[in-house]
């Protein structure tokens, strides 16, 4: 029994001089002069690379600055329970390989971000989903999702027959709040007596509410079942499960972020996917690489992509979708509205 | 058979060392020794569970070698094991062809056969019960009758009797007789003395893993047996001069304790008579009733029966892990009935549990700590709220020293000793808190004869100073010669008394089987009741 | 004495060490299978060692792991799984976020008040685990899966706008606690980061456990239940006292095992919160065997993969994947049930070897004596 307290007191040991010791040693990222940019450094959401949505919209934007530009970039996925000093970690890793701009890809960075910006004042960084980080070479890149979801609802009210639409969220968090709120403002203001079925799919990221089609796919069959004959998805890759649900049952179904009409791996499903709410996040990407990389002149402070300036938008793909001049004299109508501020969509 | 120069070494307490044993045909040959003296190794190395590292195996002559047990049957060795191997919700017929269905099928042939050789051996078993309505006895019978199913010529037997009633003995040993007549050969191990001489035909004794000599039944008594298994002389079992005060240390009152879930089996009550009518005997719903007696200081009131008649229980309620659904317990004085374990055991009831591994012992635990088990609120265990494990390990040295616990030292872990001295170890402990009152379940089970009779001298050492004990054994000669009073419980109650003086073991299996009740009197005709007195008759 | 010291030293770090082999080993037959070099990533690995800021980062992430692997490990001694490890420490971490944040007592007051409230809230939801079977016989294990649910439920609507939440940005926050309840940590400069206070309440707490399981009544009674739950009942141990007893201990301790990061980093509850502790502490315990300072390195290492694997995302000429580490941890888990089967039989046989030569030797002295 002796024995355990000496390990104990060893492994204690052990830590402490390991600590002391390094206390004089170097960091993994120390801050180094900035040369010439490597290319995009891009950290990753919760989800990571192939969600179809969100972190990929991200990736494309990536991919297109990496070809223009000429320079080669790299992106990396977070790992299971980090802490923000993981993400701090990455960042300034990225920074310190010599990628400028870095760019965090979810509002989980902002902490990170803020630290990161602080201690590589040369190199640009950009967050998208916050504005948070006021700093000279930050970049907060937010959206007004509320508006194309606002456009999204006026469509599926005018699309139902059943004056019954759904809408299924990722995971309870404000973000996706937005969507809902604008929804269901935009669906109202065609008929104020719609109904409208809601439900979000996890109240955490980690219980998979943004990588799980199965739980899209239940969820989906659930409001359809209810009497819903369109869906909108605002639940990253889980919303494929709900694209296909609405196939089966054809029934509409509204795509969300990407032009998920034009999404290969969606191909089969095409004809049921009404439209689609844009968030320009490739774009977004994009632009901050094309400012450092190109211009030489970086962006910084708040970018917020709207309607007005195209950086939200309601995807026109569908054919059916296009051509129905019901719809779309309501949608071009609202769009309008929003443009000239006579609309005031709400965010929760 | 025969083998000679069996050498084994084996990680284990005692490996074989240059065993020689022949085994005639047609004969039954009984194998004795002290627990942890080499037998149980041999055994598997009879039966191809382990090979020998030197020696030789010769079956009719001809040398053999045993990989698996495969091989021993297909040599025409079976193994009837202690413990049985039974699936109970299946027949016999099912029990008796699982794993050897190529033998007979599991149809016609396999029931004419098993037919055949139950009238052959008078075993009188059918095929066609379930295995979980069978009694021990019964149980024993399909075990022996499926290893000779499979064409078994030499049999096996582990302590077949250490579950039996004498009755049940006498009818395993005329079905031995059977075996025998008809050309096998039978090897019998056991620690009953009185029943291999009464049975076997010849007898081999191991000592220290070594075979240290054979014996003629016809010419050797049970002492000279016992003398040549220990290699000393025996002290005997019996107590001399009664220490019985007339102050009550236990007094317990018409206690009941029911059965913790439904009864399964509830409608397989015992069919009267015969050997397996205790079957049904622990699904009643009163495990406990109206059960009623005395304990003074310096008496050791003894309790006969055949397992799981309501013993496991009776203990349970008295240490506390079971509380009574109705009755009192009195302990010099108090009402302890509602009181927990702990309280019960500090204030000076001592517990040599029944099973030592499950209940008595942390086996991967090194004694010192298996020391303050059981007492670790008390001196030299702990001092207030924290352990002392100095005290306890001197303490442990100090019982490891006075009751010859044969260990290297204190932090070994308790499973690596024999099971004498992890006994020896049990009683230490519970006889250095100085108890009042002593459960003592099957204090000498599976110890060898030397630590039988330590722990016996300890209980008798106590039981002067004042100490009153509850004795329970499967051990009637023990229980004869250490009680100053006998009880017999059958179905959850105490049915007959008996004076340890002159009852003979066989007039106390026959009340254990529920054929006598009533005070038990040692007399020309069959025992029966004499007197009407019932369970609530007070021991002297 | 001496002897058998040495023994149990030797069967207590075989069981890790072939474990650590038999995982690395797997590990490079995947990295073959994948066509990568098996020797490089862990070269890359051991590389970030040197590196101050890496090994900050592994103190204090191995001592949220340590704290949760106590917990485990205090449900393992005494046989009670206790996989609601995770969601009592969120449900922790939230309810002391909150409190941090809307109560101000000076920091002598408010730090004690704030890890009180962390223990009260685990002991709590790892209470009606114990509860439940304790009266109704319902298994830990179910019961403590399902609170992690509801426990993940529970903070979704505390940490609602309108109840505690306090929303920045797109993230919910339970709203920056007050600065006196924040525990100073050991700055070691930007360029490194700053050691959490609290890794010294995790090292604590491993002293705790040890003390309270080897030198206390209460410690044996539990190692004894855990050892055989029959022979602690006649020895008097109150089985279901002992099982709500050790579940609620186990909570208090859960209950800690975020707070090294809210009191000494993040300052507030939100959705970035890292989960999931709770489910890598139990490997950690069982790696650690239960065993304070074995938890300890193992609580280590699994830091030290995780802190260094993302170097390998960075990698020159050929980048690996970070994975490598995930597949890593996997393996040691299921590495470690095995080899310490293999070595419990192994040193039992030994250890009866042992016993009887040691008998034999004295029987044959004995002997020679006599002769």
């Amino acid at each position: 029994m002796r024995r355990v307290s000496r390990i104990t007191i060893a492994g204690v040991a052990t830590a402490a001089l390991a600590v002391t010791v390094s206390a004089c040693g170097s960091s993994s990222t120390a801050s180094t002069s900035g040369g010439a940019s490597k290319g995009i450094g891009l950290a990753y959401d919760v989800g990571g690379k192939g969600d179809q949505s969100f972190n990929d919209a991200a990736y494309a934007g990536f991919q297109k600055a990496e070809k223009d530009f000429g320079v080669s970039g790299r992106d990396i996925e977070p790992q299971d329970n980090e802490s923000d000093a993981d993400k701090t970690q990455r960042l300034e890793t990225l920074a310190k390989a010599g990628y400028n701009p870095v760019i965090g890809v979810g509002f989980a960075y902002a902490g990170a971000l803020k630290e990161a910006a602080a201690k590589y004042p040369k190199v640009t960084f950009g967050i998208i989903d916050d504005d948070q980080t006021q700093a000279k070479n930050v970049a907060d890149m937010v959206f007004h999702e509320e508006q194309s979801s606002y456009l999204a609802g006026v469509a599926a009210a005018k699309a139902t027959k059943k004056n019954h639409i759904g809408f299924i969220g990722g995971v309870d968090v404000p973000l996706i709040h937005k969507f809902e709120a604008g929804y269901e403002q935009g669906a109202k203001s065609v008929n104020p007596n719609i109904k409208i079925e809601s439900q979000y799919l996890t109240q955490t990221a980690q219980d998979g509410g943004f990588s799980s089609p199965d739980k899209g796919e239940s969820a989906a069959d659930g409001q359809i079942d209810a009497g819903a004959d369109v869906l909108y998805a605002a639940a990253g890759l889980s919303g494929q499960g709900v694209i296909k649900a609405a196939a089966e049952h054809k029934v509409w179904a509204i795509g969300v972020d990407s032009d998920q009409y034009n999404q290969a791996p969606l191909a089969k499903y095409k004809d049921y996917i009404l439209t689609s709410a844009l968030k320009n996040v490739q774009g977004a990407v994009y632009d901050l690489a094309k400012s450092v990389i190109k211009d030489k002149k970086p962006l910084s402070g708040d970018i917020r992509g709207s309607l007005n300036n195209g950086g939200v938008g309601l995807a026109d793909s569908n054919p059916k979708f296009k051509n129905d001049t019901a719809i779309q004299d309501a949608v071009k109508k609202a769009e309008a509205g929003i443009k000239d501020g006579s609309i005031k969509v709400k965010t929760s | 058979m025969e083998l000679a120069g069996i050498t084994k070494r084996f990680p284990g307490v005692v490996a074989n060392h240059d065993i020689h044993l022949t085994v005639r045909k047609g004969t039954v040959h009984a194998l004795v020794g002290e627990n942890g003296a080499g037998k149980s190794t041999l055994m598997k190395i009879l039966y191809g569970m382990q090979k020998p590292d030197e020696g030789t195996i010769a079956i009719d002559g001809e040398q053999v070698s045993f990989a698996s047990p495969a091989d021993a049957i297909a040599r025409g060795i079976g193994m009837v094991h202690q413990h049985f191997m039974l699936a109970d919700n299946l027949t016999v017929l099912e029990n008796v062809v699982l794993g050897s269905e190529k033998l007979h099928g599991i149809g016609g042939a396999a029931r004419r056969k098993i037919k055949e050789i139950s009238d052959r051996y008078g075993l009188g078993v059918r095929p066609d019960a379930l295995v979980e309505d069978l009694g021990v006895a019964d149980r024993q019978r399909v075990e022996i009758l499926k290893v000779l199913f499979r064409g078994a010529r030499t049999l096996i037997l582990d302590e077949p009797t250490a579950v039996l009633v004498p009755q049940e003995v006498d009818a395993l040993f005329d079905n031995l007789r059977e075996l025998k007549s008809e050309g096998l050969s039978v090897i019998f191990i056991s620690h009953k003395l009185g029943e291999v001489l009464s049975v076997a035909d010849d007898i081999t004794v191991i000592r220290r893993g070594t075979t240290v000599g054979t014996a003629v039944p016809a010419e050797t008594t049970p002492r000279q047996l016992a003398e040549l298994m220990v290699g000393s002389e025996l002290p005997t079992p019996e107590t001399s001069e009664s220490t019985v005060t007339d102050r009550p240390v236990l007094e317990v009152r018409n206690l009941t304790v029911h059965a913790a879930g439904v009864s399964l089996g509830a409608e397989d009550e015992p069919a009267g008579g015969g050997l397996t009518e205790f079957a049904g005997a622990g699904e009643t719903k009163r495990v406990l009733d109206d059960v009623s007696f005395t304990i003074h200081a310096g008496e050791v009131m003894g309790i006969a029966g055949v397992e799981g008649n309501g013993q496991t229980e009776l203990i349970d309620a008295l240490i506390g892990t079971k509380h009574a659904d109705s009755g009192a317990i009195r302990f010099l004085g108090e009402d302890i009935t509602p009181w927990p374990t702990r309280r019960r055991r500090e204030s000076g009831v001592g517990y040599i549990p029944e099973d030592r591994h499950r209940q008595g012992l942390l086996l991967e635990s090194p004694l010192w700590e298996n020391r303050i088990l059981g007492h670790v609120t008390e001196k030299p265990n702990a001092r207030g709220f924290w352990l002392n494990p100095k005290g306890a390990q001197a303490d442990t040295r100090r019982i490891v020293e006075e009751y010859d616990v044969r260990t290297p030292g204190i932090d070994v872990t308790a499973a690596s000793l024999s099971g004498g001295n992890q006994q020896k170890l049990i009683v230490g402990r519970e006889m250095s808190h100085d108890p009042k009152f002593l459960i003592a379940a099957h204090p000498t089970r599976g110890v060898d004869v030397g630590a039988q009779a330590q722990i016996w001298d300890r209980i008798r050492e106590a039981r002067r100073a004042g100490l009153a004990v509850l004795l329970i054994s499967a051990d009637l000669d023990e229980l004869i010669g250490l009680s100053d009073t006998l009880r017999v419980i059958y179905d959850g109650r105490l049915v007959a008394d008996a004076d340890p003086a002159t009852i003979t073991p066989e007039e106390l299996g026959s009340a254990m089987t529920g054929a006598a009740s009533g005070h038990l009197e040692h007399e020309e005709t069959a025992p029966e009741g004499t007197d009407n007195a019932g369970p609530e008759d007070e021991a002297r | 004495m001496k002897k058998f010291d040495k023994e149990r030293v030797l069967t207590a770090l075989a069981g890790p060490v072939i474990a650590l082999v038999l995982a690395i080993v797997l590990t490079s037959v995947v990295l073959l299978a994948s066509g990568k070099n098996p020797i490089q990533p862990y070269a890359l690995m051991l590389q970030q060692l040197p590196f101050s800021d890496i090994q900050v980062l592994i103190i204090n992430q191995a001592s949220l792991y340590y704290i949760a692997a106590i917990a485990v490990a205090l449900g393992f001694r005494m046989n009670l799984f206790n996989i609601g490890v995770d969601g009592q420490y969120r449900l922790a971490v939230v309810m002391t976020a909150v409190v941090g944040a809307h109560l101000a007592l000076p920091s002598v007051l408010q730090i004690p008040v704030l890890l009180i409230t962390a223990m009260a809230t685990g002991a709590f939801w790892a209470g009606i685990a114990g509860v439940l079977k304790v009266t109704r016989g319902v298994s830990e294990v179910v019961a403590t899966i399902m609170l992690n649910s509801i426990a993940t439920a529970v903070i979704g609507y505390l940490t609602l706008t309108d109840v505690f939440g306090v929303q920045v940005g797109d993230n919910v926050t339970t709203g920056t606690m007050k600065k006196s309840g924040w525990v100073p940590g050991i700055d070691l400069g930007s360029d490194v980061g700053e050691i959490y206070g609290l890794v010294f309440l995790a090292a604590l707490l491993g002293i705790a456990y040890w003390v309270v399981l080897n030198r206390t009544r209460f410690g044996f009674d539990l190692r004894a239940t855990g050892a055989s739950e029959t022979a602690a009942a006649a020895s008097g141990v109150n089985a279901k006292r002992m099982v709500l007893v050790s579940m609620l201990i186990s909570g208090a301790v859960s209950g800690l095992a975020g707070l090294p990061l809210l009191l000494g980093d993040t300052h507030t509850y939100s959705l970035s919160f890292p989960s999931g502790l709770g489910f890598t502490a139990i490997g950690i315990a069982l790696l650690g065997r239960n065993n304070p300072g074995g938890i300890a390195l193992a609580a280590l290492l699994w830091a030290f993969l995780d802190k260094a694997s993302p170097a390998l995302d960075y990698a020159t000429p050929v980048a690996y994947d970070k994975e490598i580490a995930t597949i890593m941890q996997g393996l040691i888990v299921f590495a470690v049930v095995i080899s310490y089967a293999a070595v419990q039989q192994w040193s039992l046989r030994r250890q009866q070897r042992r016993v009887g030569a040691e008998l034999a030797a004295a029987v044959n002295t004995k002997k020679e004596v006599a002769a």
